[in-house]
């Protein structure tokens, strides 16, 4: 019984110190639980695990070891919930959630959960999508296919769920078309939508470089829009961009990448992880590894650039859904 | 041939001492993460792989498929030991499993009918993938919205064999089915569906904890009303000598497994079907065949075609994730995820680019059928020995084992609460005399239905003909009509006396 | 429906299941037709399609379903097997307060050792089994972060 008092006790004791080293500088002092709100071996997965393995290489987070956790429940948004409630203390300050345009997109459409809720912590790159055809398409260019569907013939695109869905009605109201004249699959992952090109079930498929990439390589798919304000560059760059297409102005829905934490986690903390994900963002590991062979455009913010641009975004995001 | 050059050099790459140590490693893990409910492949491969950044590509790739197949394997165990199926795949051998390792005190026999029927399977599916490699992923293409509705509406027309005794209790579980599975994130429209304002139902019921659930938790309520009359699952005693399967049973489950081999193998090939709507589809099928017991009592034949059809998708699942970078599952992802990771490139240059490392790895799978099958046949002695345990320990551990399990599927007290919602239900389900199979089934399948119809239906803009426009669509479809037609056809030309009832004689 | 037959119908726990599945299927029906959409001109099938079709179909099951209910026997439903639920339902409530792994470690010994009447060593030779199950797959080489529990995390912090 007594010693059981004592070790109480000398529990409280150390708890109580804590604050006051948080107060001067904060290091992680227990393991970092890092949250993913998609599946393991998706976008989002991969761009936390290389990060997450850059940060160890290069013993960012004092010794310390990243937990990466999938968090899929309701679409990724009970991840979320969670994330955003986790009470200030030791916990929040070793709390992170893989935060993407594609994630706040459903969140503050489907549910009341708000940026708000979470501290920004940094923004680390930009990717963009392209249109693509398959080996057997009926349709060349660009051009024909906008022929095609002012023909009345039925041309369908696949992509993915979140961006791409913002992305495709930003270019059906720029070409003035309407859903049911250039029709839109929503599938769960890019590959899915990669999938049903490969066998000439759909006529375009949406992705982002990186997905698409080694059916580029192998000439299975062909680019043909560029869904961006610039042509990309390599093996991409004969894609045109919607305005050389015809009298259209340039399609681009930029999808960002960044990292957030839960709303209560301390200053400090805050400082902390910001310079840590500078320091990622600067090295050769993030540049090649990451960057390049994904084809993204680095994207740097630290927590206070963050939130100012994530809260603009969001507010942007809800008038453009009537919200 | 040129292909069995291919893989006689795969067996060269893999032959190293550091590579086969590799998968033997990977095959136990899987085994016993396979045999853990809540835990799959998925969670296995992706706790794994930042274990394998150390070992170089192939080495690593290896030891991860060694894990992916043994994973089959491993969920044989506690679906037929404690009713409990470890991972999904393996939800039609409780079938059949429980009951012969139970009632029919074979749980020797049980378990190597399953291995072997695993073997005989994966045997299959990875002969398939050889021969015919990229040429299989190119046939899973022909599969489009409109063909894979047609196909997954044939696939439940099947259940009409798996309802039983009672068509009505039957019907009314595929019904509630589908019905439970289509709550949640509506994905064509990304809106949310059914999920009554909860945030926790946005994602829709987890199929695994809701599995353990109403397949394991149940069981345990079951339990309980027999705990002081049959102390022991199975008093006698049980030694290796006498779990071995005898001459009889190897003919019974020969062909179901070579079948669901092949039929598995198939439909793990099919974008987005996977292993566990293989051994369904491979289960129905096998009632439409002659069984020597009814299926459903402890027959050898349930547990081959189950277990024989999800290795053959897990082989088969290899050709789109390999010749085009596709992968077939969640576990698939991962392994993709860790190709990309060490710089490799999965997809229609894989065989070209790096052949070494494709060969390799389709070899290590058929070295990882041959371990898995001699490391499971070492333990099932001691795996036995679980039905010995008495039956008052065995309920707070298969409590605790639910409980953890469905935590650990995904990380939160949210899977627990619906393995206990539908532990309760299945219990009184069962007690009610409804059998749970169909339901399970009409899970799996109805999603993939609705999403299928529903992109076919934006292909076609709302029109019903792109169905019979399709080759393939129209076989499946006339298939169906036959099904059903069938019976009437049979009665009426029984009534005008072309054929003769069989209980005239 | 004649008044004789309908006097030996006793409505009994035998239709609850038919009842449940009917009410289940409305609610489906009457959510996919107004709120989630049936059909669009030209899309086709919208969110509400599919559940109504099967709802319906479930709704027609469900009255067959339970016409029939009438002839099944009665199943008994023993006091002990509801014990396995309040044991499995004190793990979840006590897990949110001490967390999941001691609870289940003390349910295993209350229910072996005050619900079974075991002896003391078999209660702990097979609290030490699950444990070294949990603890050693689940905790350390899987490394599921389970719930410590409220009063953990309140020193924690």
């Amino acid at each position: 019984m007594r010693k059981g008092f004592m070790l109480i006790a000398s529990l409280l004791a150390i708890t109580a110190t804590v604050p006051v080293f948080a107060q001067a500088a904060f290091a992680p002092s227990q393991n970092i639980e890092w949250i993913v709100t998609s599946s393991p071996g998706g976008g989002s997965d991969i761009y936390t695990r290389i990060i997450s393995d850059i940060m160890t290489k290069m013993n960012l987070v004092n010794g310390k070891t990243i937990l990466v956790t999938n968090k899929t429940d309701g679409g990724g948004e009970v991840g979320r919930l969670t994330v955003s409630r986790v009470p200030a203390g030791r916990q929040a300050d070793h709390t992170l959630l893989t935060f993407n345009s594609g994630d706040l997109m459903p969140m503050v459409a489907n549910t009341a959960n708000r940026i708000e809720n979470f501290t920004p912590i940094a923004l680390m790159a930009v990717d963009k999508q392209l249109l693509y055809i398959g080996e057997q398409a009926k349709y060349k260019t660009f051009a024909e296919v906008i022929a095609a569907v002012k023909a009345g013939k039925n041309v369908v695109i696949a992509g993915s769920k979140g961006d791409d869905v913002a992305t495709y009605k930003l270019l059906i109201k720029e070409l003035g078309f309407s859903e049911t004249q250039l029709a839109f699959i929503t599938n769960n992952a890019t590959s899915d939508a990669i999938t049903s090109i490969l066998g000439g079930h759909v006529d375009l498929v949406m992705s982002k470089p990186a997905a698409a990439d080694q059916y580029v390589l192998a000439g299975k798919l062909t680019p043909i829009l560029a869904l961006s304000s610039t042509r990309f560059t390599g093996n991409l760059a004969s894609a045109p961009t919607l305005s050389e297409v015809g009298p259209y102005k340039n399609v681009e829905y930029p999808v960002w990448r960044g990292v957030v934490g839960p709303k209560s986690m301390s200053p400090a903390a805050v400082k902390f992880w910001s310079s840590v994900f500078k320091a990622v963002s600067e090295s050769e590991a993030w540049k090649t590894g990451y960057i390049e062979k994904y084809k993204l455009q680095p994207f740097y913010m630290d927590y206070e650039q963050a939130r100012e641009y994530m809260t603009d975004y969001q507010a942007d995001y809800l008038k453009s859904i009537g919200k | 041939m040129e292909n069995f050059e291919f893989l006689l050099h795969g067996f060269q790459v893999v032959f190293t001492l550091e590579n086969l140590i590799a998968t033997l490693i990977g095959c136990l893990l899987g085994l016993i993460i396979g045999a853990m409910p809540g835990i799959g492949s998925l969670a296995g491969c992706a706790l794994l792989l930042p274990l394998t950044y150390r070992f170089n590509p192939t080495t690593a790739i290896i030891m991860l498929g060694g894990l992916y197949y043994a994973n089959m394997f491993g969920g044989s165990f506690s679906a037929i030991l404690l009713n409990i199926p470890g991972d999904t795949p393996a939800i039609m051998t409780t079938l059949d499993g429980y009951p012969m390792a139970t009632k029919k005190k074979r749980p020797g026999q049980a378990l190597l009918t399953a291995n072997f029927s695993s073997f005989i399977g994966g045997f299959i599916g990875m002969i398939i993938l050889t021969f015919t490699g990229p040429a299989l992923a190119n046939v899973g293409l022909k599969f489009g919205p409109v063909e894979m509705t047609t196909l997954l509406l044939f696939a439940m027309t099947s259940i009409g064999w798996l309802v039983g005794e009672n068509p009505t209790k039957g019907l009314i579980l595929t019904l509630l089915g589908m019905l439970v599975a289509s709550m949640g994130m509506d994905t064509l429209t990304g809106s949310p569906r059914y999920d009554f304002g909860n945030v926790y139902l946005l994602g829709g019921v987890p199929f695994t904890p809701f599995v353990i659930g109403i397949v394991g938790f149940s069981q345990v309520i079951l339990l309980m009303e027999q705990r002081n009359t049959a102390p022991k699952l199975v008093t006698e005693k049980l030694t290796l000598r006498g779990s071995m399967i005898t001459k009889h049973d190897v003919k019974r489950l020969a062909l179901p497994a070579i079948r669901g081999g092949i039929l598995g193998t198939f439909v793990g090939v099919l974008p987005g079907a996977g292993a566990t709507a293989a051994s369904i589809m491979s289960y129905s099928t096998q009632k439409s065949f002659k069984s020597e017991e009814p299926l459903g009592t402890g027959a050898i034949e349930g547990i081959a075609a189950s277990e024989s059809a999800n290795n053959g998708a897990a082989a088969g699942a290899f050709a789109p994730l390999l010749a085009l970078g596709i992968p077939g599952s969640g576990t698939g992802a991962v392994l993709l995820g860790g190709l990309m990771l060490w710089g490799l490139n999965p997809g229609p240059l894989l065989f070209k680019n790096s052949p070494d490392f494709a060969w390799g790895l389709i070899a290590s799978l058929f070295i990882a059928n041959v371990l898995a099958l001699a490391v499971s046949w070492g333990v099932i002695p001691f795996l036995i020995k679980i039905l010995s345990v008495p039956t008052k320990l065995l309920i707070p551990i298969i409590t605790v084992v639910c409980i953890v399990g469905s935590y650990s599927t995904s990380n939160s007290m949210y899977g627990v609460i619906i393995m206990f919602i539908s532990g309760v239900v299945g219990y009184i389900m069962q007690k009610f005399q409804y059998s749970y199979a169909p339901l399970l089934l009409a899970f799996v399948l109805s999603p993939m239905l609705e999403s299928n119809m529903r992109k076919a239906f934006i292909i076609s803009r709302g029109s019903v003909q792109i169905f019979v426009q399709k080759p393939i669509s129209l076989v499946f479809l006339i298939a169906i009509v036959g099904i059903v037609l069938f019976p009437v056809v049979r009665y009426f030309l029984m009534r005008i006396g072309v054929i003769q009832p069989k209980t005239a004689r | 429906m004649s008044t004789a037959s309908t006097e030996k119908r006793h409505f009994s726990i035998n239709q609850i299941i038919p009842v449940v599945s009917a009410i289940i299927a409305i609610v489906f029906v009457w959510l996919g037709l107004s709120k989630y959409g049936f059909w669009n001109e030209q899309q086709g099938p919208m969110s509400g399609f599919y559940p109504t079709i099967i709802g319906i179909g479930l709704f027609l099951m469900s009255i067959v379903g339970f016409i029939f209910s009438f002839k099944d026997k009665t199943p008994i439903f023993p006091a002990d097997s509801w014990m396995a639920v309040l044991g499995a339902l004190g793990i979840i409530a006590a897990s949110f307060l001490i967390g999941l792994i001691p609870s289940a470690g003390i349910y295993v010994i209350l229910w072996l050792r005050w619900y079974e009447k075991l002896s003391w060593k078999t209660t702990l030779l097979t609290f030490a089994v699950i444990m070294a199950i949990v603890i050693g797959c689940f905790v350390l080489w899987l490394q599921v972060p389970f719930p410590r529990g409220m009063i953990l995390d309140a020193i924690m912090k």
